[in-house]
């Protein structure tokens, strides 16, 4: 019988990755008073309500914070104030260039109603590259058209409310217009705060959230002669191997007159240089005689954060590491997730007449893992299974030349969601994968 | 070729295109220890004195900068750049484990019998019928090979090859007999001991044994056993293996499962 086991040579995966019950164990030590006030608030017995019978607001509309003007809360800013609350959005960098790879699937394109300038580069039919500091203004400007304040301040702190059904208080700096400096401090009081400021989260900080593991992406523009871009411009490449990453990949991505040629990694975070230079390597041809512009790394979330709603605080996008392990994708989800969290609380509220309640978000939480659960876990063992050696890796680059695969892939990543095919193409698809990867172990010798 | 002239701390500048041909190549002048690639063609050197290598080495790894941050890198000195790739393998070759001021230049595959991305299975042939174990052979060199000095990918040379055109005998002659031969011998071991324990301790004898549901038990246990734990690392690759299929699942249900209040906690 052949060997199925891969041992896992290469993969450092099962020492590295923290029990999550430390991570857990974090919160608390983190946290400090606020959240464990609101700890002791809900270990209170029925005192879960039903948001029918939150009280309504007399005179006022509900009013809700989104931090981080990135997708995930201009998307949240833009439901919140179509649904009639009172929406302000916080955003410490309104020409921020998020270092990201800057793929969105087409279901994006088509759910979100982008314009087809927005975006640079079409790669096949089915991902498109757009420059962040482009869409994010987009969706930040939409939200503002629908009624959101867009205030350009750094958020600094929450405070938990008094009561349960007190307001938070919000402390930034709001930065005048075109004024740099340390900018002004300001408070608001809110009824609820979603978190979208990405990866280092200091909302996420401030509900005691939890750690993830995170990898580092590191990304150089490059400037290639127009030759070359010509053939860039349609292609986004992809290299994996032990040299480009032992738990991820390398990419060239064409973007709107450059190319972006990055790589990343979780556990061997030291050596991203030598990562970097060997992308550069594999890339050689496409990238020769090429400019590096610039360069820039950022955090990934590697799988949610332990806690992703606290009373009527909620995490959307990459504040609650919605990041599909494999192939790193979040943008869509970070979107997504803050759409539906402002749905949930427009629900919630009727439309901003009544306060909401911590069940309301976790609706949110519920539909969304709901929907994409499949598709995230699909990805970790994609993971699992191909990035573990080498050997595993020759094996993905082998199944890919599959037609069906490549239908199989592409469906799935046009709708996000795992899609069933012919059971009998799939049997033969589980075959060839077990043979291309017990092949690939035996050449490895 | 690819080179980057990059300093350890303000952002990189730029890449100049050299072809191998004609081109100076860039160099360092400064004494840059090569870091141990797992190639063997590199080695450590503990005396750079000049830091210029007669033969060869044209591309400029520029990991080896980077990680090195000891020194900084004065002006790029220019050296001559050999003639062709081939010239440079054999003079790497030749100097075997020669110390080197730099990295060593990124050679080429090169093979006679692979031609145009793939094996060229006409000149594998053996009594006129193609040698597959040669093939495979081959194929476990090359990926080696690429495993040591990764290569630029390059849409004119693709690779075409695909492990499927080896029949499936071959794979079977060569690696899975050998192994299966090796799992039942100790399956065979392991059984008939475990037979004579059980009959010695019980009375039950083997043709009874096979009737009876705990030694049918004992039976599977064993059979999984010798195929799943080969090495003593196993036991532990595989505790980590089961834990990493739930771990994923775990970490998103965090946030269901707070504080182990039962109104709050809800299973997926």
């Amino acid at each position: 019988m052949a060997s199925l086991i891969f041992t896992t040579t290469s993969t450092t995966a099962g020492d590295y990755i923290r029990s999550f019950a430390d991570l857990r164990r974090q919160t608390r030590l983190l946290s400090g008073c606020a959240a464990s006030n609101a700890q002791l608030g809900r270990r209170l017995p029925g005192v879960v309500r039903a948001s029918r019978s939150s009280p309504r607001l007399n005179g006022r509309k509900l009013r809700v914070a989104v931090v981080g003007g990135g997708p995930a809360g201009g998307a949240a800013a833009e439901a919140l104030a179509k649904g009639g609350v009172e929406t302000i959005l916080i955003e410490r960098k309104l020409d921020n260039c998020k270092p990201c790879g800057g793929a969105i699937p087409l279901c994006m394109v088509d759910e979100f109603g982008l314009p087809l300038d927005l975006i640079d580069r079409r790669v096949t039919k089915y991902i498109s590259m757009v420059r962040r500091e482009v869409l994010d203004a987009y969706l930040r400007g939409r939200a503002a058209d629908a009624g959101a304040s867009v205030i350009n301040g750094l958020f600094l702190r929450l405070d938990q409310p008094e009561g349960p059904g007190g307001s938070y208080k919000i402390h930034y700096n709001e930065y005048s217009a075109g004024g740099r400096g340390v900018g002004e401090r300001r408070t608001e009081e809110v009824d609820a705060v979603v978190g979208a400021d990405g990866a280092n989260s200091r909302v996420a900080k401030s509900i005691g959230a939890g750690e993830y593991d995170y990898l580092i992406a590191f990304q150089e523009r490059v400037q290639i002669p127009e030759v070359k871009m010509e053939y860039c411009k349609e292609r986004a490449e992809m290299y994996v191997g032990d040299d480009v990453s032992p738990d991820f990949y390398g990419w060239v991505f064409p973007k709107c007159d450059h190319v972006a040629v990055g790589t990343g990694t979780l556990t061997h975070k030291t050596d991203i240089k030598k990562f970097q230079a060997a992308t550069r390597l594999r890339a050689k041809n496409k990238i020769e005689g090429g400019t590096i512009i610039r360069f820039e790394a950022h955090p990934i979330p590697d799988h949610p954060r332990p806690r992703r709603v606290l009373g009527r605080v909620a995490l959307v996008g990459d504040a609650a590491g919605y990041v599909t392990r494999c192939s790193g994708e979040g943008i869509y989800f970070a979107a997504k997730s803050g759409r539906m969290c402002a749905e949930a609380i427009v629900k919630g509220s009727e439309n901003g007449t009544r306060m909401i309640d911590e069940s309301d978000l976790r609706k949110y939480l519920e539909k969304f893992d709901r929907m994409y659960w499949p598709t995230f876990k699909a990805l970790d063992v994609l993971k699992n299974v191909f990035y573990r050696s080498n050997a595993t890796r020759e094996a993905l680059v082998e199944m890919c030349a599959d037609e069906y695969v490549q239908k199989m892939t592409f469906d799935s990543y046009l709708y996000k969601r795992v899609v069933p095919g012919n059971p009998l193409d799939d049997l033969k698809l589980a075959v060839n994968t077990v043979a291309s990867l017990s092949e690939s172990k035996c050449l490895e010798q | 070729m690819l080179m980057a002239s990059l300093s350890p701390s303000p952002p990189p500048t730029s890449l100049s295109a050299l072809s191998l041909k004609s081109h100076p190549s860039l160099r360092f002048q400064s004494i840059l220890f090569p870091r141990k690639l797992p190639s063997l063609l590199l080695s450590r050197s503990a005396d750079n004195g000049a830091g210029v290598v007669s033969s060869a080495p044209t591309v400029v790894q520029e990991e080896e900068k980077e990680k090195k941050n000891e020194e900084e890198t004065p002006s790029p000195a220019v050296a001559e750049v050999p003639k062709a790739e081939d010239e440079q393998k054999s003079n790497l070759a030749a100097n075997g484990a020669a110390v080197k001021a730099e990295a060593a230049a990124v050679p080429k595959f090169k093979d006679t019998r692979w031609v145009g991305g793939t094996w060229d299975l006409k000149q594998f042939k053996k009594n006129g019928e193609t040698d597959w174990d040669a093939v495979v052979d081959a194929e476990v060199r090359r990926r080696k090979w690429l495993q040591d000095n990764p290569e630029a990918s390059s849409d004119d040379e693709p690779v075409l090859f695909d492990t499927s055109i080896i029949p499936w005998w071959t794979w079977v002659k060569r690696f899975h007999l050998p192994e299966a031969e090796i799992l039942n011998g100790r399956a065979a071991m392991v059984g008939f001991f475990m037979a004579y324990f059980v009959d010695s301790l019980t009375g039950v004898g083997l043709v009874d044994q096979t009737g009876n549901f705990f030694c049918k038990t004992l039976l599977f246990i064993a059979v999984a056993g010798v195929l799943l734990i080969r090495k003593n690392e196993d036991i532990d690759n595989l505790k980590k293996i089961l834990e990493e299929t739930t771990f994923y699942d775990k970490q998103w249900q965090a946030t269901w499962q707070e504080d182990q209040t039962s109104s709050a906690s809800k299973e997926k």
